[in-house]
């Protein structure tokens, strides 16, 4: 039998990590296209990191950081009471760094393409830097955060080696489809492993191809 | 009455430049700054606005200090009264025109300064597009209507009718004089057109290399030699015919071409594009009333 | 253009206009103009100035004594004749210096003009202007 469980968990992990991140990834994204200082090159690195570590060195890190074992993982757990390993708190954690560039970069394109005169015409007017932020900038850049938000969503719903580093294989706790699928087929049922890769499928084509809509401007008219 | 005093070390296309320039502007007065591009017009504006840091100066407008590195003194640009319409217009793509609009209001300023400006500019019609649907010269229009609402102190327009064709570029030179007038605004405006500067301002700083070379009263600093005709405007050449012992020269005023009869001694200091001024007594033109 | 150079001599003011007289070698040219002392700098007693007016606004005769309302006149002999098919510009050489006219073929044929003559060119107080 199907369980749904590991799905609705991937859609949970996938919802709250991209929500955490749209609030993220708005002040890096900012600062990365505004900023002149000479230390930008290393945060677009780092931030850019995730695209080609495989994930499992990812997970290996945080594994050894957040193990109690750790001063780090010590701490958060005696002052924060937060136990990130094989916990969903810690998939969350992990999600936000493995998509990281995948809200960022479109985020920080979107403001790069933007005059700098709507800024410098804002703050003319007399209006605040958050102000401006909220009322011209973000609402001038709805495409660029709409292909964040759902690249970082799919690539969420589609992780595996982080996951199963830092959150191992706890049901309902941390174990989602990617894993359910790789559990079903260890055990041989590729009926249900099937059904959980058809759902992933279809899932990921519909989320993509909104994605190319969207950038295509063939949605244009529904999204203004 | 407002004083600017600025230095700033610039990087310009052929190397740094050093901008050193100390002027005085009179209240409610018209003013151009002329130059060649590169000449540091746009950073004097913008240091004026505050979008750009000067390394030196002070800058006082009617008694209120907005700038005095001495004393450490940097407002925002938040905190200086100015409208600003810029090269490209910088209208927020997401709203509409009167959205545009109605966002420059501050806190406790009441709509009706917006519906004024709507009727002042006539952006009536236009009120509810987004500006992707707008003309230059619309647009135009309603970045000055959006820099005037917040009643500036300084208004100040960076060469905002250089894209537009002269029949609108008149009419747009005519809407900036409308509102200098009615809101008796102190307004600072970028020009490189000698035509359009003399039309405009009651002075003009010729700025050269970050400095100012030559100040005055538009026509007597554009003018060489001062004569005393009143019936005076300047254009530029944009033919020379011969007929018989003369010689035509025609050339285009503003958006009207004029013919002048020159003797062959004048013609030889004189080629096509040349700029002139055209002088005449005020007592040979005739006045006909258009029905 | 013809420009010549002129000390003023007296300037009468009413308003915004004034009359101004200027000593050309030994002739007194006047002229009429929108412009007080206090509106141009230059405008002031014993400054030499620039007298400039138009080829085309200048009138030839050949009798000094007939009786004409253009009080700027002074005499010259005819250095040049450029005859075109309607127009034709005389040089003529002045105690205060060249002047150019361009007058109509028709008008210099009708005065039977020749080089060497000699003949009054005459300005109307209104058409010249003053430059420092």
């Amino acid at each position: 039998m199907m369980d749904w469980q590991p799905l609705v968990l991937t859609f949970k992990l996938a919802a709250i990590t991209t929500a955490l991140l749209l609030i993220i990834a708005i002040p890096i994204a900012y600062w990365l296209a505004h900023t002149k200082s000479q230390i930008k090159p290393i945060l677009e690195t780092l931030v850019s990191m995730p695209l080609v570590l495989p994930p499992t060195v990812l997970g290996f890190y945080l594994l050894v950081v957040f193990s109690p074992a750790n001063p780090v993982g010590n701490w958060l757990d005696e002052h924060l009471g937060l136990q990130l390993i094989f916990s969903f708190e810690g998939l969350i954690f992990a999600s936000i760094l493995y998509s990281l560039p995948f809200m960022v970069h479109p985020i920080q394109a979107g403001f790069s393409n933007l005059s700098s005169s709507l800024t410098e015409a804002s703050y003319v007017l007399g209006k605040s830097k958050s102000t401006t932020l909220f009322k011209v900038l973000l609402p001038n850049i709805k495409p660029s955060l709409l292909t964040g938000i759902v690249l970082a969503f799919a690539h969420t719903i589609g992780e595996f080696g982080v996951v199963l580093m830092i959150g191992g294989n706890i049901p309902g706790k941390t174990k989602v489809a990617s894993i359910a699928i790789y559990d079903e087929v260890e055990a041989l049922n590729y009926d249900i492993a099937n059904w959980y890769s058809l759902i992933l499928f279809v899932i990921a084509f519909i989320i993509l191809l909104m994605v190319y809509l969207i950038n295509g401007g063939y949605l244009k008219r529904f999204w203004k | 009455m407002i004083q600017i005093a600025l230095q700033k070390k610039l990087t310009a296309p052929h190397g740094s430049m050093l901008l050193d320039i100390d002027i005085n502007i009179n209240k409610g007065s018209l003013v151009t700054l002329y130059g060649d591009s590169g000449a540091g017009k746009t950073s004097i504006l913008r240091m004026i606005s505050g979008l750009l840091q000067a390394d030196k100066g002070r800058i006082t407008v009617n008694q209120k200090t907005w700038l005095d590195t001495n004393k450490g003194i940097v407002l925002k640009p938040q905190q200086r009264k100015i409208g600003y319409v810029f090269q490209d217009y910088g209208l927020f793509p997401n709203m509409t025109v009167k959205q545009n609009l109605l966002y420059a209001l501050e806190k406790d300023q009441s709509n009706h300064t917006v519906s004024e400006l709507i009727d002042i500019i006539e952006l009536g019609d236009l009120q509810e597009r987004k500006p992707e649907k707008l003309s230059g010269g619309q647009k135009q229009r309603v970045a000055l209507a959006r820099a005037l609402v917040r009643k500036p102190e300084i208004l100040m327009l960076d060469e905002p009718l250089s894209a537009l064709d002269n029949k609108m570029r008149a009419k747009l030179q005519d809407y900036i004089l409308k509102v200098h007038k009615q809101y008796n605004l102190t307004t600072l405006l970028i020009s490189h057109e000698i035509s359009e500067v003399i039309k405009m301002s009651d002075q003009v700083f010729i700025i050269e290399n970050g400095k100012i070379n030559k100040q005055g009263n538009p026509i007597e600093v554009f003018t060489t030699k001062q004569m005393s005709g009143k019936f005076q405007f300047s254009g530029e050449i944009v033919q020379i015919e011969q007929e018989d012992v003369i010689y035509i020269v025609t050339i285009l005023i503003g958006i009207n071409f004029v013919k002048i009869v020159a003797e062959e001694n004048e013609v030889a200091t004189l080629a096509i594009g040349d700029k002139v001024i055209v002088a005449s007594k005020a007592f040979n033109p005739l006045l006909q009333k258009i029905d | 253009m013809n420009i010549l150079e002129g000390k003023i001599t007296d300037i009468k003011t009413h308003g915004s206009v004034s009359l101004v007289t200027l000593l050309m070698g030994s002739v007194y040219f006047n002229t009429i103009i929108i412009e007080t002392s206090d509106s141009a700098s230059y405008l002031r007693k014993e400054h030499v100035v620039k007298v400039i007016f138009k080829e085309t606004e200048v009138i030839i005769g050949k009798n000094q004594n007939y009786p004409i309302s253009v009080q700027n006149k002074i005499s010259g002999a005819l250095l040049d004749i450029e005859n075109g098919i309607l127009i034709s510009k005389l040089t003529i050489d002045t105690a205060i210096g060249k002047i150019i006219a361009i007058i109509t073929t028709d008008a210099a044929k009708d005065l039977q003009l020749h080089v060497g003559q000699h003949v009054i060119a005459m300005i109307k107080t209104t058409e010249i202007m003053l430059s420092p």
